[in-house]
């Protein structure tokens, strides 16, 4: 099967999520809070695809990459579908919870951390999503590598606004903290081959 | 489907057909559960026509499929799915503290106060918010019964403590059991309701059953679920929201569209079921029945 022919299967893979709501929305089947659904989904999936663009170096390391598609692709194709999935949800917010008011979107992030914490994640994956492209890659050279480190403060933010939204039960956000812990841990690291 | 939940509706013509449709599913290998769940939803009550706004009432399957009760697990689906695990067998509500008759009532004793339905308004702290025609009667009723004395300035309610069944107690996310607190006035107050029963039907597990409590100008958590104990108190009890997190939640948390909630405004609601939201009303549409209560109070401080 040619390389762009799986490149496309798994980022309609990805997009799966996304068209599972869309499906719902249309079917007026997202439950009784059905913009809080749309919020939470799409913002569990942006922080799932940072967690698995994260995963893919170690797991580079750890098995031969004898994969059918080359590892920094899979890894750019998870990394645009944080990015999707975070502008999602931030459209979802902006049309359902500030009924498009651009006035009343201003305020409530600049008087609420834990939004000004989400914002700045996802403004600070604008220039990765811009920058993907092989041909950026080559013009940035070293200062790809650099720039793409943005990821790791990415993430931790996207969990820290999490954290700071839900009431009482820290349960989830600490699990993220911990997976993300560990994927951080491991870059210490010169991970052995195990395949 | 493995078994049934009391749970489940129970559609009328079931009901009616019951002995039909128990063998069948007892033939089916369905029948795990007690036959009583079948027969237990039926309450008497009359609507009283001073507490029916005209106002849209939330689907049913919303009310009863998102709910918070954390005793049942933190997420919204989580106490409709986890519901059999909450065990209201032989309930009883002792009623104890400041008052001259202290006593203990069993579900009986509770469902023979003239039981009636209420439509009211309901807002949850998060900002949603919902209609619902509650089944009960006024919490003054059962107080007087017990006469509180005149130290009693505070009532203080207990819910159910079952770590043992309960999902939600397994960890220590609120200290349990779950405490909430009234004044005495707001306690005595009309419109404070214990209720019984929802959309015509004795409450579901996953609502509070079989008893709680519901004062529709407080944001939903003041309105206690399967409660064991009411105290009658001197001093103002500290609720299990003020104790988690106090600079969040104060003893009085009126609904108040001015006063925000720390992380976000109170400004609006979101109905259950409707994409858009609606602006929130001050004591959430009760201030003509409540606005006295607080009289001179500063509601930025005694939030």
């Amino acid at each position: 099967m040619p390389l762009a022919v799986k490149l496309l299967i798994f980022s309609l893979l990805c997009a799966l999520p996304a068209v599972d709501l869309g499906w719902k929305l249309l079917q007026d089947n997202l439950g009784a809070n059905p913009v809080e659904t749309l919020e939470h989904t799409t913002g569990d999936w942006a922080i799932y695809f940072l967690l698995l663009t994260l995963s893919i170096s170690p797991l580079q390391q750890l098995f031969v990459p004898k994969w059918p598609i080359p590892m920094h692709l899979i890894r750019r194709v998870l990394g645009l579908s944080a990015f999707v999935y975070a502008l999602l949800h931030l459209a979802v917010y902006f049309i359902f919870d500030m009924g498009l008011d651009i006035d009343e979107a201003v305020q409530d992030i600049a008087t609420r951390p834990f939004i000004m914490i989400g914002m700045t994640a996802l403004i600070l994956l604008i220039p990765l999503a811009v920058t993907s492209t092989q041909g950026w890659q080559k013009r940035l050279k070293r200062r790809w590598q650099q720039l793409h480190k943005l990821i790791y403060p990415i993430t931790f933010l996207g969990i820290l606004h999490y954290a700071l939204l839900v009431k009482a039960d820290l349960f989830m956000p600490l699990l993220y903290l911990l997976l993300f812990s560990v994927l951080m841990l491991l870059r210490q690291f010169k991970l052995p081959r195990l395949r | 489907m493995s078994h049934l939940k009391e749970s489940d509706i129970t559609p009328r013509e079931w009901f009616l057909n019951r002995r039909q449709f128990l063998r069948s599913i007892g033939a089916a290998g369905l029948l795990s559960t007690p036959l009583h769940a079948f027969a237990d939803n039926a309450l008497k009550f009359q609507p009283n026509p001073l507490y029916r706004p005209d106002l849209k009432l939330t689907d049913t399957e919303h009310a009863l499929h998102y709910n918070n009760f954390y005793e049942l697990g933190t997420g919204k689906s989580d106490p409709y799915r986890n519901a059999d695990q909450l065990i209201t067998d032989n309930w009883q509500v002792r009623i104890e503290g400041e008052c001259a008759k202290p006593q203990t009532f069993d579900m009986d004793d509770l469902l023979g106060i003239e039981q009636e339905e209420r439509i009211y308004r309901f807002r949850c702290v998060e900002g949603w918010s919902m209609v619902v025609p509650w089944i009960g009667f006024p919490l003054s009723k059962l107080l007087n019964k017990v006469e509180p004395t005149s130290k009693a300035k505070y009532v203080e309610f207990i819910s159910i403590l079952d770590r043992k069944n309960l999902p939600g107690q397994r960890f220590n996310i609120l200290d349990w059991p779950y405490r909430e607190g009234l004044r005495i006035d707001e306690a005595m107050h009309p419109l404070t309701l214990m209720a019984t029963g929802l959309y015509g039907e004795a409450l579901q597990n996953q609502s509070g059953a079989p008893i709680r409590l519901i004062v529709p100008w407080k944001y939903g958590f003041k309105s206690s679920k399967s409660i064991v104990t009411i105290r009658l108190v001197e001093k103002q009890p500290i609720s299990s929201w003020m104790q988690a997190t106090p600079s969040e939640y104060g003893f009085y948390s009126n609904v108040n569209p001015q006063v925000p909630h720390r992380r976000w405004s109170q400004a609006k609601e979101r109905p259950l079921g409707s994409f858009f939201k609606q602006k929130t009303l001050m004591f959430n549409g009760y201030a003509d029945e409540v606005a006295a209560l607080y009289s001179g109070m500063d509601l930025r401080r005694h939030f």
